[in-house]
């Protein structure tokens, strides 16, 4: 789960690390009165959970207040990448010398978190890391031993650092992996530590993302995770338990694993079009599958539903016991088309037939996404195939 | 012959009185698997399928001469019995279970690798050798014995490939689910390696998906030291990216993940590219595997 900007500096802040004064605003009025205490110039910055916020104009420099009401309207009435902006945060503009970059995360590969740094910091990191790697230092953290200051000072010579500015900021590095233990965050980033003209640092931006398997855990206060899924699609399929994805295809996609779900899509995506993603994990029931049936059917417009799921730790037989019992209650027209394979799958085929479940028995998904194609024809052509994310 | 089971596999069930562990050691025993022994602390003297059930992993170890575990523990609760098992000496170790916090799986990995045990998961089905035995959670159904090793990161794309080899008549090796989880005991090249030095493996199926970077760097290894068939599938080229969060993973990983990065490092090592699962009945056709 990413925590919002605001959040994540107001938890930097607990941790000792510098932060600009700031408060958080929902209208114009908020914002002049914050602005009137904070003084011009002010920073607003949409409170949004997207990367690439300043490049898609999701930060504006406010002089004055004649210029508030405009700069407000504006980025509370727009959407940064597809999100809208409901809060903004008023933020102190602070005196800029020079913008580095620090952020820690998990090294997959090796197993290890990873602290990266850069004396370049700043909206462009990504290109510098690829133009000017010099420019980047990274060390990994053995997670038997734990971090050591004399990690951050030496990968802070690395990147040819002076002395006087180390121990500042080997001090923000040792913070910094702190809150990514205590908050169990799988990516803790600041972009960019600025140097003030007075010499000292100041984190002006803070990305924070908790470990989702880890948020029963974690003793600090964190928000509902829930709410803040825009989706209304997607955010049902938390509620129920199950991966959702909204699509802009119009066949409806049950599968019982990540894996499977993506290769169903690729293989739909050849002559159709998905209108969702979703995975069930290991969880099947017949009430689970009753619910997936009825958020793939919020969508409007499917001419089609796929189900494609294995009976390893799942019970089959009891999840096509609930899709029957949707169709049955719904009087749905839609062909569906299932393939199950695995435990007891005998007794799932029957189950799926006595609703009216076109049943297929190969392994192959492409057999049965043909079944489906051969039903449903290839419908609207025009739509885009990719997938594109809300 | 096989890769990490075989003969003297004796394997332990960690949460088998549970609804999932009893279950699925039922279907273990069923198909022939030598489950020797159960643990579920404070639960010792009972029995489950016939199997006796230890309160301590060093006590199952000693009674019954286990030398592997498969484990259906709750989330919350896999490090400690993780730990425990590697203290009373067991060498391979798979990790069931989904959704265990990723601080956990390094230090779990960590004591592992320094340990020279063989763990893999979370989030993975295990592993089936055909007609001899399983660890997990793979449907048996799917699969028969043969020549051709399968490596998936994916549970349910491991049993597709299975099933769909296994209708065109052609046996597996060995099908070994790695986990799927952004951090894994066992990286994918260690398990192809071990692939590799099998007398009994001819070829080797590589089901991947989009993120992370395992495939990549096990194109490094075929490249070096791969002589058998490798042929892949990556799932997830339709896929949404996921929001992107930070600039860290992309520091240091670059532009490795994507489906294309993912085909073009395997093409070069030397590896079929399947566009789509179905495909694989005909490369095995065309590579005469059985």
């Amino acid at each position: 789960m990413r925590l919002h900007e605001y959040e994540a500096l107001d938890i930097f802040e607990q941790n000792r690390i510098p932060v600009p004064r700031r408060e958080l605003v929902s209208d114009i009025h908020e914002a002049l009165r914050v602005a009137a205490e904070i003084g011009y110039p002010v920073i607003l910055k949409a409170q949004v959970l997207v990367g690439g916020r300043g490049l898609a104009g999701g930060i504006r420099t406010v002089e004055n207040p004649d210029q508030m009401e405009e700069a407000v309207d504006e980025l509370l009435m727009r959407e940064v990448k597809g999100m809208p902006v409901r809060k903004v945060l008023v933020c102190e503009k602070v005196d800029i010398a020079r913008e580095l970059y620090l952020g820690m995360t998990i090294d997959g590969y090796s197993g290890k978190p990873v602290i990266v740094a850069s004396t370049e910091g700043g909206v462009l990191i990504e290109e510098t890391a690829k133009a000017m790697p010099e420019k980047i230092a990274a060390i990994h953290i053995e997670p038997s031993f734990g971090y050591y200051p004399y990690q951050a000072r030496g990968l802070l010579r690395m990147l040819g650092i002076e002395q006087k500015m180390i121990t500042a900021w080997s001090d923000i590095i040792g913070q910094l992996y702190h809150i990514a233990i205590r908050y169990e965050a799988l990516i803790a980033e600041i972009n960019p530590l600025v140097v003030l003209s007075n010499g000292g640092l100041m984190a002006v931006d803070a990305v924070l993302e908790v470990d989702d398997s880890a948020l029963s855990r974690i003793r600090f206060p964190l928000p509902d995770r829930v709410d803040r899924i825009e989706n209304p699609l997607e955010r049902r399929g938390r509620e129920i338990g199950v991966t959702y994805v909204d699509l802009d295809g119009d066949i409806g996609l049950i599968s019982s694993g990540a894996g499977l779900g993506m290769a169903s899509m690729d293989i739909i995506g050849q002559k159709m079009k998905p209108a969702n993603f979703l995975e069930t994990g290991g969880g099947i029931t017949a009430d689970l599958l009753y619910r997936c049936m009825e958020l793939i059917m919020m969508k409007p417009n499917l001419r089609g539903i796929f189900i494609n799921v294995y009976g390893g730790i799942n019970p089959i037989h009891e999840g096509a016991k609930g899709v029957i019992r949707y169709m049955q209650e719904h009087n749905l027209r839609i062909p569906v088309v299932a393939k199950a394979l695995g435990n007891r799958q005998e007794e799932t085929w029957e189950i799926f037939k006595s609703g009216g479940v076109h049943v297929v028995t190969e392994a192959a998904t492409e057999k049965a996404v043909e079944v489906l194609y051969k039903l449903v024809g290839p419908g609207d052509k025009k739509a885009g195939r990719k997938a594109n994310k809300k | 012959m096989s890769i990490l089971m075989n003969d003297s596999t004796r394997v332990i069930v960690q949460g088998i009185t549970g609804r999932i562990g009893s279950a699925q050691t039922h279907w273990m025993l069923e198909y022939g698997t030598r489950v020797v022994g159960g643990v579920t602390p404070g639960k010792g003297g009972m029995s489950v399928e016939g199997v006796p059930v230890f309160n301590s992993v060093l006590e199952a170890v000693k009674e019954t001469g286990a030398n592997s575990s498969v484990f259906f523990v709750p989330a919350a609760g896999v490090l400690d019995a993780f730990l425990e098992t590697i203290d009373a000496g067991v060498k391979l170790i798979v990790i069931v279970p989904e959704h265990i916090p990723v601080k956990d799986v390094l230090k779990m990995r960590s004591y592992a690798l320094e340990k020279g045990v063989f763990a893999l998961g979370p989030t993975t089905p295990g592993l089936l050798v055909p007609g001899m035995g399983k660890m997990g959670i793979m449907p048996a159904s799917l699969f028969q014995p043969g020549r051709v090793g399968i490596i998936s990161r994916s549970g349910t794309l491991s049993y597709e490939f299975a099933g769909i080899l296994s209708e065109s008549n052609v046996g597996q090796s060995t099908v070994v689910g790695m986990g799927a989880d952004p951090v894994v005991l066992r990286n994918l090249a260690d398990i192809l390696e071990l692939f590799e030095n099998d007398p009994g493996t001819d070829a080797v199926i590589i089901v991947g998906e989009v993120g992370g970077e395992q495939e990549e760097k096990a194109a490094g290894f075929i490249a070096r030291k791969m002589t058998k068939p490798v042929a892949t599938y990556i799932a997830g080229r339709y896929s949404p990216q996921g929001k992107k969060m930070g600039h860290a993973g992309a520091i240091v990983r670059g532009s490795t993940g994507t489906v294309a990065g993912k085909h073009e490092a395997l093409r070069t090592a030397g590896a079929t590219i399947l566009e789509s699962p179905i495909d694989v009945a005909k490369w095995a056709k065309k590579n005469k595997l059985r």
